[in-house]
């Protein structure tokens, strides 16, 4: 059997692209549009969500066998949380200046409506290997999104990627200039809006 | 045993996990943020008086050598007197600017009210108790290409050389203006204005008032170094 016709193949690889859960699902939009004004930020939050959601998804799979059906939302919201705030302290230790940057938008992952989404609708289900790889697929789809609006909005906002400069000064010489709308959240609002259009396009064909 | 029992269990067991896990990573860290935040402090005081540059990034041992060799921090008491300690709560903090064994300048922390949250920021004054050498924020919820400009050079710049006191040495602060401060305002009271960034004129204003506050609290310390009482 070929690699590409395996399950966990098609649960790491759907939501990257076909559902990926910002531009096919619409869900994270709100940590979208707020960290993604610097590559970098994006790149960190990226990883962070990434992150929360893979050890999420394995730890709720682990116990789905256990969580009293009752209690399932608050068990998974507590996993979650903690999850969230342990990311935010590592982050505050290590890279204090990119946490700064996040400020409440890493704290804020704990209402991110794809953890909690994946938690319910797929790790209560199914079996620990293909959730984390379902976790691992939703947080890079995620990532990928947030990284291409990251390098859209520095790069046509501010004129830079990663904080150096890219576009040479004599295009400004020449009377080129930087688009405040890319540093305002309605900027990423029209590139994700871009990015859904594309994305279904060639879903399409 | 009851469906109860088992969940008040279950939420009890998951509870007790995770809030270990907490603590232990809380405390475990605890040393690197603490180290961090004073390194981040140190960095906007150094920024204040020049001795920093806000493009570069500069290694931790650096700043923290830099830190040593030029500032010190005091407390200033109600009569604007420089004392080591703090003695009483309305003691406020200052850091001093040494060059060659001298006071060169004093940075005072300035917190003010912004449009969606609170501003914090250092100033720097020159010895003479009036002229202002440096400004620099470090934390803002401003909007970011507009309000949020406040965090740039170009308008920290600004306030270089500008003075809190009007021809006949009364303090009037500083201000920031509505738009360009060419053209706009008098020439002979230019010095105590800065341009101010357009589409944040409410940033402006409740930053002006912040700094009028924060100038104004100092200014028993200000009027000291006015009178050269302080070397």
């Amino acid at each position: 059997m070929k690699i590409t016709r395996t399950k966990a193949f098609k649960i790491f690889f759907t939501p990257i692209w076909e559902s990926n859960p910002i531009s096919g699902q619409i869900l994270g939009i709100c940590s979208a549009l707020a960290v993604t004004v610097q590559l970098k930020t994006a790149i960190v939050m990226s990883l962070a969500l990434t992150f929360v959601l893979a050890c999420s998804n394995l730890l709720i799979s682990l116990m789905r066998k256990h969580i009293p059906r009752n209690i399932r939302i608050i068990v998974e919201l507590t996993v979650i949380a903690t999850l969230v705030i342990f990311a935010d302290q590592v982050l505050k230790a290590f890279l204090y200046d990119v946490s700064k940057q996040l400020s409440i938008f890493v704290g804020l992952i704990i209402t991110n409506c794809i953890i909690l989404g994946r938690a319910e609708t797929y790790a209560l289900g199914n079996p620990p290997f293909h959730s984390l790889l379902d976790g691992i697929g939703n947080g890079l789809g995620y990532s990928q999104i947030l990284i291409t609006v990251g390098v859209l909005r520095e790069l046509f906002g501010a004129g830079k990627l990663f904080g150096f400069q890219v576009i040479p000064d004599g295009f400004y010489a020449l009377g080129y200039e930087n688009n405040g709308l890319m540093v305002l959240a309605p900027g990423a609002f029209i590139a994700i809006g871009l990015i859904v259009w594309l994305q279904k396009t060639v879903s399409k064909e | 045993m009851s469906k109860y029992i088992k969940s008040i269990l279950f939420a009890a067991v998951l509870s007790f996990i995770c809030g270990g896990l907490l603590t232990l990573a809380s405390t475990g860290l605890r040393e690197y943020q603490l180290r961090n935040m004073t390194l981040d402090k140190n960095k906007n005081i150094l920024k204040a008086v020049g001795l920093l540059d806000d493009q570069k990034s500069y290694p931790k041992e650096a700043v923290a050598q830099l830190y040593a060799d030029n500032i010190r921090q005091m407390w200033v008491d109600g009569g604007g007197k420089l004392v080591e300690e703090k003695k009483d709560e309305s003691d406020l903090p200052v850091y001093l600017f040494f060059r060659q064994e001298k006071i060169h300048a004093y940075i005072i922390p300035v917190y003010s009210r912004g449009l969606w949250g609170k501003i914090a920021g250092y100033m720097a004054l020159k010895n003479d108790g009036a002229t202002i050498t440096g400004f620099t924020v470090y934390d803002h919820q401003e909007t970011p290409g507009l309000g949020g400009e406040i965090e740039k050079k170009w308008f920290q710049k600004n306030f270089e050389g500008k003075t809190i006191l009007d021809d006949q040495g009364t303090f009037i602060s500083v201000t920031i203006a509505k738009g360009a401060v060419k053209g706009q305002i008098p020439e002979n009271r230019q010095k105590h204005f800065v341009d101010g960034i357009s589409g944040a004129t409410m940033t402006g204003k409740f930053l002006s008032a912040g700094l009028k506050e924060t100038l104004n609290k100092y200014e028993p310390l200000s009027e000291r170094f006015r009178m050269n009482e302080i070397k």
